[in-house]
């Protein structure tokens, strides 16, 4: 801690926020979010995943170092900075399982476009296409050889129906206003719009409800 | 590898969720501040209060190295004003969440926590259920906080006992209120609908419920929707032709 963050912490336009506390809410809100969204959402682009992994890196060392002097005073601060670590280590771990999950669900619809493939992580698109080529070839090599060859592709649009497999984005999720605005949303029987206050939360459609997300204007619960 | 958990929070995720939120201890021992992931706790000097995670509140508890504080809002006193509003006020929806945090910024002007240009704080990071926090309106993660608050530190809590007749009291009533939604659902599913008010724990309970419903009718009325949406479209089409012609007979 310098200058810089004391000041920081008693200047009220700054709100008194330090950075870790923020960076702590957007892990949450984003593990929150790609717990609830009907598809996988873009990876965090402001490097915020990288800066709490490289202070996760740093703690472990730390507690490494404190577990080598056993004074009893230190003793509670250990178990309080490892208790911390467990989770948030659970929260990082949470969070790459369930983009594992949409991935392993959907790949080959993660992969069509340039687009998606930009919501993936560089280590994301490396597993995708490594694990589909694998899976293919172990398709290939135990029945799909026996096909005729135009009937050996995974990615067929013949015929009007496409063999890639997409997520539903009509599902339907719970989202909680983080500004006042007035929300609308396509329904099966009506459309409709109503006026929403922050902190209120709203049943509606991924698809109605995507722009506010990603806008920040809302967030998944 | 990947998570086997269907989506939207398991009830265990948002009591790890509500372990965040910010609640006020009185310690009754010394304890340095200590460098965490989250930011450096408070130096703890008793009897000053400090703010600090319910995770970190509880194992200070159970060491028995402070006490908490209650939030305002879980006094009996409060509790039965919010009972009294969702079955005799409103009873229809749910008792209003708190207001949204405000700070004053040292020139006699209150402002929003959450302000364009800065990361929007919510629930859990909002200290609402800190010393601070209003009386009569019972935030986002209320459920959970009371009942591991009654769990671990029921000592703490004034008059435990009666806090814990009231709350079952208000989760009852609540709960009515939302197994009631699928019912409504019947008369018609619109873009959005609001649930002004409703808890974590309590959404989490009837999540499954509620989007089942709405799923089954969007799949079953999907090509109801489509030939209304085709009929709007050329309602409107029809409209803007008129609207056209008109400005036509205004020119001549």
């Amino acid at each position: 801690m310098d200058i810089d963050d004391i000041l920081r912490s008693v200047d009220p336009s700054t709100g008194g926020i330090p950075r870790e506390t923020t960076d702590l809410q957007i892990l949450t809100r984003l593990w929150v979010a790609e717990r609830s969204a009907p598809e996988l959402l873009a990876w965090p682009s402001d490097g915020v995943f990288e800066r709490v992994n490289n202070r996760i890196k740093a703690q472990i060392e730390k507690v490494e170092d404190m577990t080598g002097d056993m004074d009893p005073t230190t003793n509670f601060a250990l178990i309080v900075i490892q208790t911390e670590l467990e989770r948030f280590k659970f929260l990082v771990r949470s969070y790459l399982r369930a983009r594992i999950a949409k991935i392993d669900r959907h790949t080959l619809h993660y992969l069509s476009s340039s687009e998606l493939r930009s919501r993936l992580a560089p280590t994301e698109l490396a597993y995708a296409t490594r694990h589909q080529a694998l899976l293919h070839n172990h398709y290939l090599s135990s029945f799909l050889n026996a096909f005729p060859p135009q009937l050996q592709n995974l990615n067929d649009t013949a015929g009007g129906v496409s063999m890639i497999d997409a997520p539903d984005l009509d599902t339907a999720v719970f989202v909680r206003m983080l500004t006042d605005k007035e929300v609308s949303g396509r329904g099966s029987d009506r459309d409709n719009s109503l006026n929403a206050a922050e902190g209120d939360v709203l049943i509606m459609r991924w698809e109605s409800a995507r722009d506010m997300v990603t806008q920040g204007e809302a967030e998944l619960v | 590898m990947a998570s086997p958990l269907p989506p939207g929070l398991a009830p265990s995720e948002i009591a790890f969720l509500c372990e965040m939120e910010l609640i006020t201890i009185v310690p009754r021992q010394k304890l340095e501040s200590i460098d965490l992931l989250s930011g450096t706790t408070p130096t703890l000097r008793p009897p000053r209060r400090e703010n600090v995670p319910l995770w970190l509140a509880l194992l200070l508890k159970k060491q028995r190295r402070a006490n908490i504080v209650p939030p305002p809002w879980l006094h009996p006193d409060s509790l039965q004003d919010i009972i009294h509003f969702e079955t005799k006020i409103n009873p229809e929806g749910w008792a209003p969440p708190p207001p949204p945090s405000a700070r004053a910024d040292g020139r006699g002007n209150a402002q929003r926590t959450n302000r364009p240009g800065t990361t929007p704080l919510s629930a859990p990071f909002l200290s609402s259920c800190t010393s601070d926090a209003p009386t009569g309106a019972i935030p986002y993660h209320w459920f959970e906080l009371a009942e591991m608050l009654l769990a671990h530190a029921a000592d703490d809590v004034t008059s435990s006992a009666e806090v814990r007749g009231l709350l079952r009291d208000l989760q009852e009533v609540r709960s009515a209120k939302l197994r009631a939604i699928p019912a409504q659902l019947e008369a018609g599913i619109d873009g959005v609908m609001s649930l002004r008010g409703v808890g974590a724990m309590e959404l989490a309970e009837s999540r499954g419920l509620i989007s089942g419903v709405i799923e089954g009718v969007r799949k079953i009325g999907a090509s109801a929707e489509l030939s209304r949406r085709e009929e709007e479209e050329q309602r409107g089409d029809a409209d803007m032709d008129n609207e056209a012609s008109d400005d036509d007979g205004m020119g001549f």
